[in-house]
Parts: C-alpha cells; structure tokens; sequence
C-alpha cells in the first residue's frame, strides 16, 4: 500500500465514519468523479458498512450465562494481602521481636535434677566456707593472738551459719 | 459489590463473547476465555477504575483468547457451523441475517491480529477509536491505520465475491 493510498483510506473512512467535513466530502467526490479507481473505492466502502451494520454483538449462550452468574459462588474473593504493603512488612518484622520478648519474660522453672544440683554445690559451699573460716582463724590467732581471731572467726561462721540455716529452711 | 458484578455481567458479556467468539471460532473455548476474563474481573473488581471496566474486560478477553491461540501453536481450522453459514441456534441467532453478513463473519474471523480484533472491537461491539486504542495499547493514529487497513482487505475480499 503506497502513501498515495493511505491518504485514500483515511478520507474514505473519515467519510464514513462522518468524521469529513463537508467541504472535504465534496473535495472527494469531486475527485472521485475524474478517477475511476477512487469512486469504486467509496462504493466498495459503503457497501462494506452497510454489510457491517448486519453484524450485531452476538447474544452470550446461555450455558455461558449461567458460568458468569456464578462466578461470585465458585470464586470466593481473598482479600488483597501484598506483603510489599509498609504494616504487613512491619507487623513480619515485630514477629521475631516477640518471640524474643515472650521467651525473656517467661519465669524460669528449673527442673528437679537441676535443683537437687544446686542444693549440692550449696552444700558443698558452705562446707568449704566453715574450713576456711578455721583456718583463717588459726592464722589470726598466730599473727594477732586468740581474742582477736575469735572476733573475726566467730562473725565469719555465724553469717555462714546463718545462710546455711536459711537456705535449709527454704529447702524445707 | 455482588449486585454491581451482576451488573457488568448483565451489559457486557455479549460484547466479550462476540470478542472471543471472533478470535478463537470455537464456541466452547470462547465460553471458557469469556468466562476466565469475568472471573478475573470478579476477583480485581476493586482495584480497577469504575469508569474504565468495560476496556478492561475487552482487553483481558482479547490477552486471554491471544494467549490460547498461542497455545495451541497450530491455527486450528475455523468451526465450520460457525463459518459456513449453515443453520444456526442459539448464540449464533440474528447476527447475520443474510449470505453477505454470514460471509463477512466469515471474512472478519479471516483476518489477521491485530486487524480483526481491530474491526470486532470497533464496527461489531462499536467501541470508540480512543476505548479500541486503550484495549489494544496502541494509540490513535495506528488504530485508524490498522482499522483503515482491514476495512480495505475486507471491502477487496467483498468486491471479488458480490456479483
């Protein structure tokens, strides 16, 4: 198709379409009356259109009919989740955070061995506090004489004492 | 948001047939296309403009029926009852009435993309040129150059079977 035959195209479908102004429509035919070829053009057109305004939209089956009625029961809508949407970046990002949070404030509930366990070595603690404390005394009392190692002995074993009494009790 | 898809059912599924129906000359086919582009609209109805609902469904028609044809990698032969213009029924009624407009859906399914969906859209289903240009994504000027293009295969094809 040449260029000569574009512009023949556009005026002739710009005719039919009513897009033409009148002084161009005359322009035209004017044309048309001197070249053969373009007057058969406009007539092959126009029969061309009135053979389109046969052609209708075409009524929907109604198998199909019935199909798009039902589309909203067989296609339950899921709302519009984008995880690229700020809060629900936000809100995955806070997950681990309270995990984090939640495991930090749970109380601890050590197991049975775990306290048997410490009862030992609390034990084992306060038996290794007595001997010192004896042997610190008898240090003193050779350096500074016995009242003196008393006096410091004696405070020693009793807070001892009294820890070991304390944690007894609570054992209890 | 039910009684508004009930609605675009209601005023557009003939256009969209006539779309499908045109591009891929199988009947059962155009039914699950056209069916596939209104389930799509169901499921996207709130984030597509009101006012632009009906390109919308015509463009997703016309990708959903081109996608099909692509897979079929073969041009299958036009369905005959379709084509032929023997006795019709159903959908098919009233919309030739005569041997010139049976031929010339005949002629318009013949054509190539993006001329024929150009003529269905725009002097079957009598969308604007701007609607046709949305659907199609081209813009004005290569619309009317297609259109003018297909109207001139047709009128030549016409010309050679009229007595």
């Amino acid at each position: 198709m040449n260029e000569y035959d574009e512009k023949w195209e556009d005026r002739i479908n710009a005719l039919l379409d009513g897009e033409l102004s009148a002084e161009d429509a005359d322009l035209l035919k004017a044309e048309a009356t001197d070249n053969r070829q373009l007057a058969r053009a406009i007539v092959e057109a126009y029969q061309l259109q009135l053979a389109m305004d046969e052609i209708k939209v075409e009524r929907a089956p109604d198998s199909l009919r019935k199909r798009l009625k039902a589309v909203p029961r067989q296609h339950r809508r899921t709302p519009v989740i984008s995880f690229l949407q700020p809060r629900w970046a936000m809100a995955l990002a806070a997950v681990p955070l309270v995990i984090i949070a939640v495991s930090m404030m749970r109380p601890e509930t050590p197991s049975a061995s775990e306290i048997a366990q410490a009862r030992q070595d609390m034990a084992i603690a306060f038996a290794y506090l007595d001997k010192a404390g004896v042997i610190t005394g008898r240090e003193i009392e050779s350096v500074v004489g016995h009242t003196m190692a008393n006096a410091v002995t004696g405070s020693v074993n009793k807070a001892i004492q009294s820890q070991n009494l304390n944690s007894k009790e609570k054992e209890a | 948001m039910s009684k508004q898809y009930r609605q675009w059912v209601k005023e557009y599924q003939d256009q969209a047939w006539t779309v499908a129906r045109y591009i891929l000359k199988d009947e059962q086919e155009a039914e699950d296309a056209t069916q596939e582009a209104f389930v799509k609209l169901w499921n996207k109805q709130d984030q597509i403009d009101p006012e632009r609902i009906r390109p919308w469904l015509m463009k997703v028609t016309r990708n959903g029926c081109l996608d099909r044809l692509r897979r079929r990698r073969v041009n299958v032969e036009f369905d005959e009852s379709y084509m032929a213009g023997e006795e019709v029924s159903g959908p098919m009624q009233g919309a030739a009435a005569t041997e010139t407009g049976v031929w010339l859906k005949r002629a318009i399914a013949g054509l190539k993309e993006p001329y024929r969906s150009l003529v269905v859209l725009r002097d079957v289903n009598q969308h604007s040129y701007e609607e046709v240009a949305g659907m199609l994504e081209l813009n004005l000027a290569q619309v009317k150059t297609y259109l003018h293009r297909a109207r001139k295969q047709l009128r030549e094809q016409l010309a050679e079977v009229r007595p």
